[in-house]
């Protein structure tokens, strides 16, 4: 029942036509999330305006935080301020210790799960369960902004992720209750932000130079097709490797001796300030100050160039692999888009124009761009864009191989191969009787398996056993549209499909996800607890409040003695639990206050239509 | 989603004629079309069997378009279609003075490597392996044609020792042109 709600017209919430989504940029450094709003693509901002989510989370003894938040405890909690987090996404315990110093982090590792958590304050987390918290923060903004709840989302991934990064990244969205439409590689995602599909045709290259990642993309266009011809790139390169490069520089010109955690954070990010200011000056001035003591020091562009030139290099080098894997020359590109926010950094953009012998593109915000071509994809995988003929069609990033005598690595499906893609190899038995083999799938280009990355191991099981060599076990792997492989297996001759047990090598299994996600739902539901007490508390509030008002305006009028006691025993018994009651406590005192004002408001609603219709002739009251 | 003709083989799916030579132009646009109507992003809101089956769709039709678009790939399909069975795809041929000049291209090839004017040692190189494969794709278009199968397979055989200097001299000539 509603308690003195006389005169506010409902609301009436009419049906959207319109499906939300959004398109996410999982950067290593920074995210973001984009929509598409009244047929524009636009970042959403956080509540003080800011576009940008600091890629940081921090843990706590019993909290965690995201973002700017985590980002400030950077220096003060390097252990506990996990940072560059997506360079661990479908990594393991030896990509780990190669990252060593520039990760601070202490890993732990157990013997169940091939899969690196970092310890912290608040637990051990994998790379999985912290990516999951930084997408969760962004879809709460969305459904803030948006005021709805998502459709479904689109992340941006490197083209060069390889399948367990990839997977990684999937688990991710999984644990943050988000329904992915799809993967999309964020070069793509760039041509599309520049809106290059609105070009009849035409050879694009997307230059990325991330945080932590360099992608190089060539991409031919024809009729809203977008085809991806060949990608290339490094995982392990970006503006942090900058950063770290001007690190070194400052540790040996200020002649700096002790190093801990916080001194190297303080230097990186004095570092990173400086490469920030020498965009656009010719030189600049900085200090490092770090427990009272103070170095200070000054760099120009030409010295910062030098200690960069390698760097730029090195992506000018995957530039002419992938154009050479794409069958083309540097000239017959046309248009170079520049993505990532180290494209800012002048000698990037002078090296890659002079190497493409073009100006670069570089109108929209290199930080921006990946999100707002992943938003245009979400929007029109929800469906919003029926008329929309943009097709996205991509290629295996790495060559996909099985172990074999030897171990070598026998490729299945080459590295560029339009996906989604299958193929089918046959297999016999060696033993009499044999019911069971194990297929080891790796990943990469070179010829011995241990030089590739494993992918994964895939146990068959349950053929009918049958003499050597008499059993045809055909094993068919399939690539989806996000490249991620999946493998099933059949004995040709009884029909009879296999059992396949998975243990990946890098990533979670099923059953850790599902664990996984089951604690976060426990924590949901103490959320949602905690959530109800709070509005049943602002209830109550508002109830006494009302009670209040209308009792001053007209409760001597209406109400007897007796009924004025009554009412005001139960607005008391309220008033005194609202902080101490449980929600469902609240729930059942609000109902008494407005159970016994059932008779006061109905005389209120009476007065009030006769006040409103007092003075009135009866042709003039519409009902 | 529509269920195609599975028993299509590539060239009827691709609306082509049942013939080596094709228009790489139309292939193209065919593919292009065809993976309009398949690809997974447009069953996004399907249900679970129409999206599976898409994905077996499209990877369908992108593994037809690998296999004519590759002249070797595409005689040897060819070939199968007819009822020729390929034992294995090692290469293998009797044909001696073929086989003098594959390993005569394969050291010429490897030689590019050293000294000077790599680069254009390996053009002129690159210029003779494309008149060898026309040739040899001629020489099948004619044995098939005349229904000398043996022939055909001959010439596929050669055509696909051809192709693996091509890549072998791409590779170099890559490496030749470090910035």
């Amino acid at each position: 029942m509603a308690l003195l709600q006389i005169a506010e017209p409902g609301e009436s919430s009419a049906p959207h036509e319109h499906r939300f989504a959004a398109g996410i940029d999982l950067g290593t450094t920074n995210s973001l999330v984009a929509t598409v709003r009244s047929g524009e693509a636009v970042c959403l901002p956080d509540a003080e305006g800011r576009n940008l989510l600091p890629s940081v989370v921090c843990y706590a003894a019993d909290q965690c935080q995201v973002g700017y938040p985590a980002w400030a405890h950077q220096s003060s909690d390097p252990l506990n301020s996990i940072s560059s987090i997506k360079r661990l996404m479908g990594r393991g315990l030896k990509d780990v210790s190669r990252l060593g110093d520039v990760m601070p982090y202490e890993f732990v590792s157990s013997q169940d799960s091939p899969v690196p958590r970092i310890r912290t304050a608040g637990g051990d987390f994998s790379a999985v369960e912290i990516s999951s918290e930084i997408l969760k923060v962004l879809a709460q903004r969305a459904r803030d902004s948006l005021k709805g709840d998502l459709e479904g989302v689109v992340i941006t991934v490197p083209a060069y992720f390889d399948d367990a990064q990839r997977q990684a990244t999937r688990d991710a969205a999984r644990l943050a209750g988000l329904n992915l439409f799809r993967l999309m590689n964020e070069p793509t995602a760039a041509a599309v932000a520049y809106g290059l599909d609105q070009k009849a045709d035409g050879l694009i290259a997307v230059y990325d130079l991330g945080g932590g990642t360099f992608d190089i993309s060539i991409l031919r266009l024809n009729r809203g097709v977008f085809e991806v011809l060949a990608t290339g790139g490094d995982s392990a390169l970006g503006g942090d490797d900058m950063d770290h490069a001007l690190g070194e520089w400052i540790i040996e010109h200020c002649g700096i001796e002790k190093l801990d955690a916080g001194m190297s954070r303080q230097i990186l990010l004095a570092a990173r300030n400086a490469k920030e200011a020498l965009t656009l000056s010719e030189a600049v001035e900085f200090s490092v100050d770090y427990k009272g003591q103070s170095w200070r020091t000054e760099i120009d562009r030409h010295q910062f160039d030098d200690l960069i030139r390698e760097l730029v290099k090195k992506t000018l080098q995957a530039c002419r692999r992938a154009l050479h894997d794409a069958g083309l020359k540097a000239a017959e590109i046309e248009d170079v888009v520049m993505v990532g926010g180290s494209t800012r950094v002048p000698l990037v953009q002078s090296m890659v124009g002079k190497f493409f012998e073009r100006i670069p593109m570089c109108e929209l915000d290199p930080d921006q761009v990946v999100a707002l071509g992943a938003a245009i994809q979400a929007d029109i995988l929800a469906g919003n864009k029926p008329n929309n003929d943009m097709l996205l069609l991509d290629v295996l990033p790495l060559s996909l191989g099985i172990e074999t005598m030897g171990g070598l690595s026998e490729k299945i499906i080459d590295r560029n191969s339009a996906i989604p893609v299958a193929r089918a190899q046959e297999f016999t038995t060696f033993k009499d009787g044999q019911t069971a083999m194990s297929i080891h799938v790796v990943q990469g280009e070179r010829e011995l398996v241990s030089d590739c990355r494993s992918l994964a191991r895939f146990e068959l099981r349950g053929f009918p056993p049958m003499v050597a060599g008499a059993a045809r076990i055909r094993v068919t792997y399939q690539v989806d549209a996000d490249g991620l492989m999946s493998v099933t297996a059949q004995e040709t001759t009884s029909g009879v499909t296999a059992d396949i047990v998975v243990k990946p090598s890098y990533g979670l299994t099923d059953t850790e996800i599902e664990s996984m996600l089951r604690a976060s739902m426990e924590h949901a539901r103490e959320d949602i607890g905690l959530r109800m007490l709070k509005e049943q508390q602002v209830e109550a509030r508002r109830v006494i409040e009302a009670v209040d008002a209308a009792l001053a305006q007209d409760g001597a009028t209406l109400l007897n003695e007796t009924e004025l006691r009554q009412i005001q025993t139960k607005r008391k018994a309220l008033e005194s639990a609202v902080d101490t009651a449980s929600a469902d406590e609240l729930k059942n005192l609000i109902k008494a206050v407005e159970d016994v004002s059932e008779t006061y408001v109905a005389r209120r609603m009476n007065a009030s239509v006769k006040q409103a219709l007092a003075g009135k002739k009866i042709d003039e009251v519409e009902v | 989603m529509q269920s195609p003709e599975l028993s299509q083989n590539y060239f009827e799916l691709f609306g082509l004629n049942l013939v080596f030579e094709i228009d790489p132009a139309e292939l193209h646009a065919q593919q292009q079309r065809l993976q309009a109507t398949y690809h997974p992003d447009r069953h996004v809101g399907s249900s679970d069997q129409d999206r599976r089956l898409s994905v077996q769709m499209a990877s369908w039709v992108n593994q037809a378009y690998e296999t004519l678009r590759d002249p070797v790939k595409r005689s040897r399909y060819l070939l199968e279609i007819h009822g020729v069975s390929l034992p294995d795809d090692s290469a293998t041929t009797s044909d001696t003075t073929f086989l003098m000049e594959q390993i005569e291209l394969r050291e010429a090839v490897e030689d590019c490597r050293h000294g000077d004017n790599g680069l254009q040692r390996s053009e002129a190189i690159e210029a003779r392996l494309k008149q060898r494969a026309d040739e040899l794709a001629r020489d099948f278009v004619e044995h098939f044609a005349a229904g000398r199968f043996d022939a055909a397979i001959e010439s596929s055989r050669k055509m696909q020792f051809v192709q693996r200097i091509q890549q072998q001299l791409a590779e170099i000539q890559f490496e030749l042109e470090d910035i």
